[in-house]
């Protein structure tokens, strides 16, 4: 910790980012990003391809220089070694030397931290037992993911930063890339991971920052992001159009599905009150609360329209 | 702190080892083709005398140093770089001094295993004789002579991806042997190409190694072994700017 008190960032933020900007010649990858991070808890960053995610993370990690606005983590500089020595992580395109073990890798990881995990804890924690002797280009890529996971958790981190971690893995190796992430967690970790996945995302999260196109749209607490796609979701089979039902009360979309038609409203009961009194006979009726992806439709969607 | 760099520094050092030994397929040729041509054109050939075998001791040291230098970084740092996986190294704590001091380490432990066979094929198959403080400065001359050549594979390794700088190491070191007077000596060239072959440090540190052996000079003229260690000294300065220059523009 510096002595500067005017630089009063409290030693529980872990992130700080004010209107952080890093552009590829004339492409805006992350355009004046404002983001404060506290210490604990999973934070997801959903957002599609070209969001903007693995460009901001890499900036958290001084992979990339930003080209304006502030960013510190843990009041330090991004990139610097005492930072370093507190984040671990596992980012997207990153793959090991073929040669060496997954036991080797480990073994070499661990010799950066100044107090890292035991390494056949780790090894068991992330499954790596039944091949964790032999040649890493012999794995499968379920296999590499989770040595590069293990390699994120080694050093005893306080921070863990996960780029896409399940993309293209199997249910098992993510259900179990999930169980060590809440894990991580409950000791007190803190963890930023980005998906495109919003199951992920609601699997896990505490805390979910939207990005599009290298904006923040939307950061809020997991449910607060379920209950901006509206109140309910309402499904049934009726012989409506989908013009007669969007103009009922409180009906804020409808599309149809197979034989059903989907609405989402803001009200259940005036739309159902609205609906049955245009169709009594309406039948397989259905009311669900909106799912993380209609949320997350609905956000980029208003964004779009702006 | 500083016990923890060490630790990094022999674990990183173990790992350049281990990869290296698992892939035999690229790092025998290294090793076994500078002897093989060292005795080929020593003692195989007839009428080469001890005179030659001398003359080439000394050119071919600097030939076999210079694969391991070249590949090692060239190849090795690109392909790295390529995989993703100096990004994961710089984001995490290991120490960048020990990531390159483990290669070099490496790469004067193959020049080493690839210096020692020739030695002994012309101290025992050609009878070359010197004194022995020659055969130790000679030593010193060609390990040391990997420093510029790590500084041409660094500057290649962050240039160039994986499969581009297998084929550019490949001439580099190929232009570097021919060229620099280290298979045929460089008096044999026509002039225009002598002139060229001076402004190698294959060529100058070649000259340097003549001189310590007692061996004709290249050039012809009297022989300047200060000159020479001055002009690699500047040329392997200019090559580590290039290094660092390669290495600042890769990141962004």
């Amino acid at each position: 910790m510096s002595g500067n008190t005017e630089n009063k960032i409290s030693s529980d933020i872990i992130i700080y980012a004010k209107d952080l900007s890093k552009k590829f010649g004339d492409a805006i990858a992350v355009n004046s990003v404002s983001l404060s991070l506290a210490k604990g808890g999973i934070t997801a960053i959903l957002g599609e391809n070209g969001a903007g995610k693995t460009t901001f993370i890499h900036a958290c990690l001084g992979l990339t220089n930003p080209s304006s606005g502030t960013l510190s983590m843990f009041g330090q500089p991004p990139g610097s070694i005492s930072v370093r020595r507190r984040t671990g992580s596992m980012l997207q395109d990153a793959d090991l030397p073929d040669l060496l073990s997954p036991r080797e890798h480990i073994e070499l990881f661990a010799s950066y931290y100044p107090d890292p995990l035991n390494i056949d804890v780790v090894i068991g924690m992330c499954k790596l037992t039944g091949f964790a002797d032999k040649k890493y280009k012999k794995l499968s890529g379920g296999q590499k993911r989770r040595v590069q996971f293990a390699l994120a958790v080694i050093g005893n981190p306080d921070l863990v930063f996960l780029d896409e971690p399940t993309t293209g893995l199997d249910t098992d190796t993510r259900k179990m890339l999930w169980d060590v992430v809440r894990q991580l967690a409950a000791d007190g970790r803190t963890i930023i991971l980005t998906t495109h996945y919003l199951e992920e995302a609601d699997a896990l999260a505490d805390r979910i920052v939207v990005m599009h196109a290298g904006k923040i749209i939307a950061d809020a607490p997991t449910p607060e992001i379920r209950s901006l796609a509206g109140g309910a979701v309402i499904k049934c089979v009726t012989a409506l159009s989908i013009k007669a039902i969007s103009v009922l009360p409180a009906v804020i979309s409808v599309r149809r599905s197979g034989r059903f038609v989907e609405i989402s409203t803001e009200n259940q009961t005036s739309a159902l009150q609205g609906l049955l009194m245009e169709d009594p006979n309406i039948s397989e009726l259905i009311v669900k609360k909106p799912s993380l992806e209609e949320a997350f439709e609905r956000i980029v969607h208003d964004k779009e329209q702006e | 702190m500083q016990f923890l760099s060490l630790n990094a520094f022999f674990n990183e050092c173990g790992a350049e080892i281990l990869k290296a030994v698992r892939a035999p397929e690229y790092i025998l040729p290294t090793l076994v083709l500078p002897v093989a041509f060292y005795a080929l054109f020593a003692f195989a050939i007839p009428n080469s005398g001890v005179d030659s075998a001398r003359y080439l001791l000394a050119t071919y040291g600097v030939f076999a140093v210079m694969g391991p230098a070249i590949f090692g970084f060239g190849v090795g740092v690109a392909n790295e770089r390529d995989r993703g996986w100096l990004d994961l190294k710089r984001a995490s704590p290991a120490p960048a001094a020990s990531y390159i001091g483990a290669k070099i380490m490496v790469t004067l432990i193959f020049a080493s295993l690839a210096l020692i066979p020739i030695y002994l094929a012309a101290g025992f198959g050609a009878d070359v004789t010197m004194a022995r403080s020659a055969w130790f400065m000679l030593f010193g001359l060609h390990l040391l002579s990997v420093l510029p050549f790590i500084f041409i594979g660094l500057a290649l390794g962050f240039s160039f991806g994986s499969n581009g700088a297998v084929a550019i190491s490949n001439i580099v070191f190929l232009g570097m042997a021919a060229l620099g007077g280290l298979w045929i000596p460089a008096f044999l060239f026509p002039s225009a190409l002598q002139t060229f072959a001076a402004n190698l440090p294959s060529f100058q540190l070649a000259e340097i190694a003549l001189a310590i052996v007692g061996a004709p000079s290249q050039s012809g003229v009297d022989r300047m072994p200060m000159h020479n260690l001055t002009i690699v000294a500047i040329m392997t300065t200019i090559l580590a700017g290039l290094a660092f220059w390669a290495w600042a523009r890769q990141r962004n």
